[in-house]
């Protein structure tokens, strides 16, 4: 479970990108977070493995108050939380299989991991995940030979390998075409299915979320202003969330079209 | 000149002014052409070159020592021995310098360490150690420890070192930090980050660099002969008065030896991209 307690955040430039949230994600949902941009959606998820360190206020996992702690037990917490970047953020010169075990290295020792010394059931876990996302045929291909939603899946292979209970994904699907879109979201229903890991998205595709996630939070201006399942959505919601009717590319519409 | 004023009567200013590049390329004019005005031909005798060019790749026949082609060639065969040495050399101080070079690059690269109290008394170090002279170099290896191998495996050490940790340090700022910052989400010490995401994207300029700096050290051996250095250049620094013949078949050698490590590195570059 993950909790948010009163959590701010104020940038060194005096932005406030948080402004007191509060809410509560229960084990197994898939959340999308929705919003403006720079409504603070990216930092809401971001501070939920202390990528981002918050102002005040405090972020619970499992009750661990993330804010306090550091260090080793920051690792180990970050260990069992995988994260999907807009950009994937592979290393680009190595193999599929290398970048998949990598999500493995937080297991071991230093020395262990620099001599790439794996033991060989964690070598298969890798080679399950990435035959999880399809892509098992790729494994000793080098990433960038990939296209953009293979490298996705890339990076939910290397997420899935940590053995995670949740999955952040900061715009996951933001830079790929709209039907690779609608295969990567189809990776994530899968995730969140089958493993029963939880899911918390920024999306900034209204009609995916809508169609994706069991829950959706608005964000507007560091707060949320809606948290309800999908289907309580309606016209007036989204112009309390936005400000204003959604514009054309905020809609990824029907790719077969 | 730098003003703009758009439309509606706004005004911004262009920061950089290209008058400073201008005066740069007028004055750089001014002195070629007073070389050109202040020109005497009768200072230079074009013939001389083509006599002593003649006189290196010939073999020399005087009245004192008359050899013949067989002489030249085997004299570029006794030269596997000074030439051994020098590979050795270069060898030695490539890899030394470079592992050396290692430990400094990544703590003069702002993107790996952010804090500029670490990267700025590095690079000045780096900075320093580059502007010395491969020959003072060697000068003061011969003063430490003799003429000998050792003494150039020193030299080039510095040298290479010198090269390896400026080059490594800019490559290691292109790196992409995405990954870097995966990594991290994933649990992993900085440790781990670094060898996990930006080792394999040094690996191959790392390679090319080494192979580049052997080749700069191959190179430099040619006139390190002159304070002591063994090897080839040692050949040509004993020859150079009298047996331009002897100068010009370890020459022959020399550019042989480059040419076949250029070869190698443009294979290898080429297998690394």
């Amino acid at each position: 479970m993950i909790k948010f307690v009163d959590v701010t955040k104020t940038y060194l430039n005096g932005v406030q990108a948080l402004k007191g949230v509060n809410l509560e994600i229960q084990d197994g949902e898939f959340v999308a977070i929705i919003g403006l941009s720079g409504a603070g959606k990216s930092t809401m998820l971001r501070s939920i493995n202390k990528m981002i360190e918050i102002t005040s206020g405090q972020i619970y996992i499992d009750g661990i108050d993330v804010s306090s702690i550091k260090g080793k037990e920051l690792r180990m917490l970050r260990r069992s939380i995988g994260m999907i970047f807009q950009s994937f953020n592979l290393v680009k010169k190595m193999s599929v299989f290398n970048n998949v075990l990598s999500g493995r290295v937080a297991y071991h020792s230093t020395c262990k991991t620099i001599l790439g010394l794996f033991p060989k059931q964690e070598k298969i876990l890798a080679l399950d995940s990435l035959d999880a996302m399809g892509i098992l045929d790729k494994a000793f291909t080098r990433a960038d030979q990939l296209s953009g939603g293979q490298q996705q899946r890339v990076a939910l292979a290397r997420a899935l390998t940590q053995e995670p209970k949740v999955i952040l994904a900061d715009e996951p699907v933001a830079s790929l075409d709209p039907i690779t879109t609608i295969q990567v979201m189809d990776d994530f229903a899968k995730v969140n299915k089958e493993f029963g890991i939880t899911i918390v998205a920024n999306m900034h595709h209204v009609d995916l979320a809508l169609k994706y996630a069991t829950r959706i939070i608005g964000v507007k201006d560091g707060l949320v202003v809606f948290d309800g399942k999908s289907d309580e959505i309606n016209d007036q919601t989204l112009v309390n969330i936005y400000g204003r009717s959604l514009k054309h590319d905020e809609l990824l519409g029907d790719p077969n079209e | 000149m730098n003003k703009f004023q758009i439309t509606n009567g706004k005004t911004i200013i262009k920061p950089f002014n290209k008058i400073w590049f201008i005066i740069a390329i007028l004055i750089t004019l001014v002195i070629i052409l007073w070389q050109f005005i202040t020109y005497d031909p009768s200072m230079i005798d074009m013939s001389q070159l083509f006599v002593i060019v003649k006189q290196m790749f010939t073999p020399k026949n005087t009245i004192l020592s008359q050899r013949t082609w067989g002489d030249y060639f085997a004299f570029m065969w006794e030269l596997r021995n000074p030439l051994w040495i020098t590979i050795q050399m270069s060898i030695g101080g490539t890899i030394i310098g470079s592992i050396f070079a290692i430990p400094f690059a990544i703590l003069a690269a702002r993107n790996v360490f952010k804090n500029k109290y670490i990267s700025v008394p590095f690079r000045f170090i780096m900075n320093l150690i580059r502007t010395i002279p491969v020959i003072l170099l060697a000068i003061i290896g011969v003063a430490m420890v003799g003429t000998g191998v050792l003494s150039g495996i020193i030299g080039f050490t510095v040298f290479s070192f010198g090269i390896m940790a400026k080059m490594l340090y800019e490559a290691i700022e292109t790196v992409d930090m995405n990954p870097f910052e995966a990594l991290e989400s994933t649990g992993a010490n900085k440790f781990q980050a670094f060898s996990y995401a930006i080792v394999p994207q040094i690996f191959s300029p790392f390679v090319s660099i080494l192979l580049y700096i052997f080749e700069l050290n191959i190179r430099a051996s040619a006139i390190l002969g002159f304070v002591g250095i063994n090897g080839i250049g040692e050949v040509i620094s004993v020859n150079r008065l009298y047996n331009y013949d002897r100068v010009g078949a370890a020459v022959i050698v020399l550019f042989i030896l480059i040419f076949a490590l250029q070869l190698i590195n443009s294979h290898v570059r080429g297998k690394l991209q």
